[in-house]
């Protein structure tokens, strides 16, 4: 059985020009790490609020768990959690009060809902700060914080929209370290994120995204393939035209560098010519986000998420 | 089936207790300047109408008072909850868990009532002072009660549609003086023209009103039972309102 099923989802808000979503369909098995990756405005925080029952789809089907969201949303409350995006702390309550907060009031017994709080505090490094207000703590803290409340229950899925947003890379892997574990214990992750480093290590699946549609969903090798099978990817300085570099592969722009999308024997090409110009070079293996770039043609990282 | 029934009754009073603690008392506990804002008002006009009429009008005062007190109290539930929504995101986390609209607007409101007591306690006493009897307190407390729910219920209604903060705090606190001040709250009904007393009566704040000013030995100007009526209709409308039109999931 599939952890999420959606089928034709489209949501239309009442003052929206373009749909945000238009006949999404995607499935997400049991036990996964899956992301959704898309632009801003693309459609991720919509499509998660319809499967966490939090809006009403215009047309279309969300399953979570076999049940489905629209008529039955009581019995995919018993077992989802959420992490919402742009959440803020509870004036005036500690770190630990906010994650005691949100299992005591999912009807967890306070002996395992201490014991659990402990354990999130420790696993994302709070122990410092969990009995001050919240108020004082970093972004950053405050953001595991946040984290932490949905994490620390028992959901079986759990949705995190941008749960890393904010964070410092040690603080991003002790996130990361917290939804591998997660998965360990059979539960279904569903998160959104415009950090591709982030979608590649972590994702069992993913989904690109864009103006409410399904891009491409697969593994993230198989997405990395899916952009007409270059393996490497040049970046060279100054000194050569486009149409010079389009003769050695798929030219993608990123902020003004020249980035190429090529094969092994192209690489070599393109880098031996750039050598004997004089200009800068670098190699490497195509990544998520060259990708990314080269099939919604603009950079996503970097851009603050509306 | 029953065993689930039996299962989940607990877990319901752990998460009205949860939610009554951490958003209720430890919010309160830390931040106690809450306590006299919600009463300022109320004990304002008890004291003008105490001062202006030489003592005379105190009896409506308290009535008023006590009617205002617990308005206030509901409405000021639907502010803190609005900003728990909009400023926190907090409502999405509760949506999407098993916790019903119905435990988390009361636990919120609860531990609210629950400090809103004193002034209470004071203005009881006071009705008590007057000779009012044992059951006729109680039923002023379950007037307190029923009030109180309907009250709640419009804050916590009214939140769901506040594009902001600030918004939800102007509404309620408009609604609360709408409520409180403009109708035969601080005065008898028999002073508002004939046109006017119909509407004036079916307001849950004048039926309050009307119940307080009798059990201070002020006569009723309403029937006592129709002002019941009102009360009773009043909250389980309310009530059903947030249970089943709450706009919980957004639409
Ligand atoms: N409440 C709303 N009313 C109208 N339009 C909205 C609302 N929320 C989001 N949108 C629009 O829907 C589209 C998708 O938004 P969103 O799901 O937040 O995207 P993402 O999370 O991928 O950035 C955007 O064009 C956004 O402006
Ligand atoms: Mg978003």
């Amino acid at each position: 059985m599939f952890a999420l099923q959606a089928e034709g989802l489209t949501k239309r808000y009442a003052h929206g020009k373009s749909p945000a979503l238009d006949g999404l369909t995607l499935n997400v098995s049991g036990g996964q790490i899956f992301t959704l990756l898309g632009r801003n405005g693309a459609g991720k925080t919509t499509f998660l609020r319809i499967a966490s029952t939090q809006l009403m789809p215009t047309s279309g089907s969300v399953f979570v768990l076999g049940l489905d969201c629209v008529k039955e949303p009581r019995r995919v409350r018993e077992r989802i959690a959420v992490t919402p995006q742009d959440a803020e702390t509870i004036y005036p309550l500690t770190a630990r009060d906010h994650i005691m907060l949100s299992l005591r009031m999912r009807g967890m017994e306070k002996g395992e809902a201490m014991r659990r709080t402990r354990a999130a505090i420790e696993a994302l490094e709070l122990n410092d700060v969990a009995d001050i207000n919240a108020e004082w703590l970093s972004g950053g803290m405050k953001q595991r914080v946040i984290v932490a409340m949905s994490i620390a229950t028992q959901a079986e899925v759990v949705f995190l929209d941008e749960p890393s947003i904010g964070l410092d890379p040690v603080n991003r892997r002790r996130v990361w370290d917290q939804l591998a574990l997660m998965r360990k214990e059979g539960r279904t992750v569903v998160l959104t994120t415009h950090y591709m480093d982030e979608a590649e290590i972590l994702s069992d699946t993913l989904a690109v995204v864009d103006k409410g549609r399904l891009v491409v969903q697969g593994t993230p090798q198989s997405v990395k393939g899916s952009s007409g099978g270059s393996s490497m990817r040049v970046e060279v300085g100054g000194g050569f035209s486009a149409d010079e570099l389009k003769s050695y592969g798929k030219v993608v722009a990123v902020a003004g560098k020249n980035r190429v999308l090529t094969d092994t024997e192209g690489a070599r090409n393109l880098s031996d010519a750039a050598l004997a110009r004089g200009t800068g070079v670098s190699i490497g293996p195509v990544t998520l986000d060259d990708v990314f770039v080269d099939i919604l043609g603009g950079a996503a990282e970097g851009e603050a998420d509306a | 089936m029953a065993l689930q029934k039996v299962r989940l009754m607990p877990n319901r009073i752990r998460s009205l207790w949860a939610i009554m603690y951490y958003l209720g008392f430890i919010p309160v506990l830390r931040n106690p300047l809450f306590i006299p804002f919600v009463f300022s008002s109320p004990f304002t006009l008890l004291f003008i109408l105490f001062v202006a009429t030489g003592g005379t009008a105190l009896p409506f005062g308290i009535a008023g008072a006590l009617t205002m007190v617990t308005t206030e109290l509901g409405l000021f539930v639907g502010t803190d909850l609005a900003s728990y929504k909009i400023q926190n995101k907090f409502q999405d986390i509760v949506v999407a868990s098993p916790v019903s609209p119905l435990t988390y607007m009361f636990g919120v409101a609860l531990s609210e009532l629950l400090f809103g007591a004193p002034p209470l306690i004071v203005l009881f006493a006071l009705m008590a002072g007057r000779g009012a009897s044992v059951v006729t307190i109680l039923a002023a407390l379950g007037v307190v009660g029923l009030l109180w729910v309907t009250t709640t219920s419009i804050g916590f209604f009214f939140s769901a549609y506040s594009p902001s903060t600030q918004n939800a705090f102007i509404i309620n606190g408009f609604i609360a003086t709408l409520l409180s001040v403009l109708p035969p709250v601080y005065y008898s009904v028999s002073l508002l023209p004939a046109v006017a007393v119909p509407f004036a009566e079916v307001l849950p704040t004048t039926a309050a009103a009307s119940l307080f000013q009798g059990a201070l030995g002020l006569g009723y100007s309403i029937p006592p039972l129709f002002s019941f009526a009102v009360l009773l209709m009043a909250a389980a409308l309310l009530l059903a309102l947030v249970s089943f039109r709450m706009k919980w999931r957004e639409p």
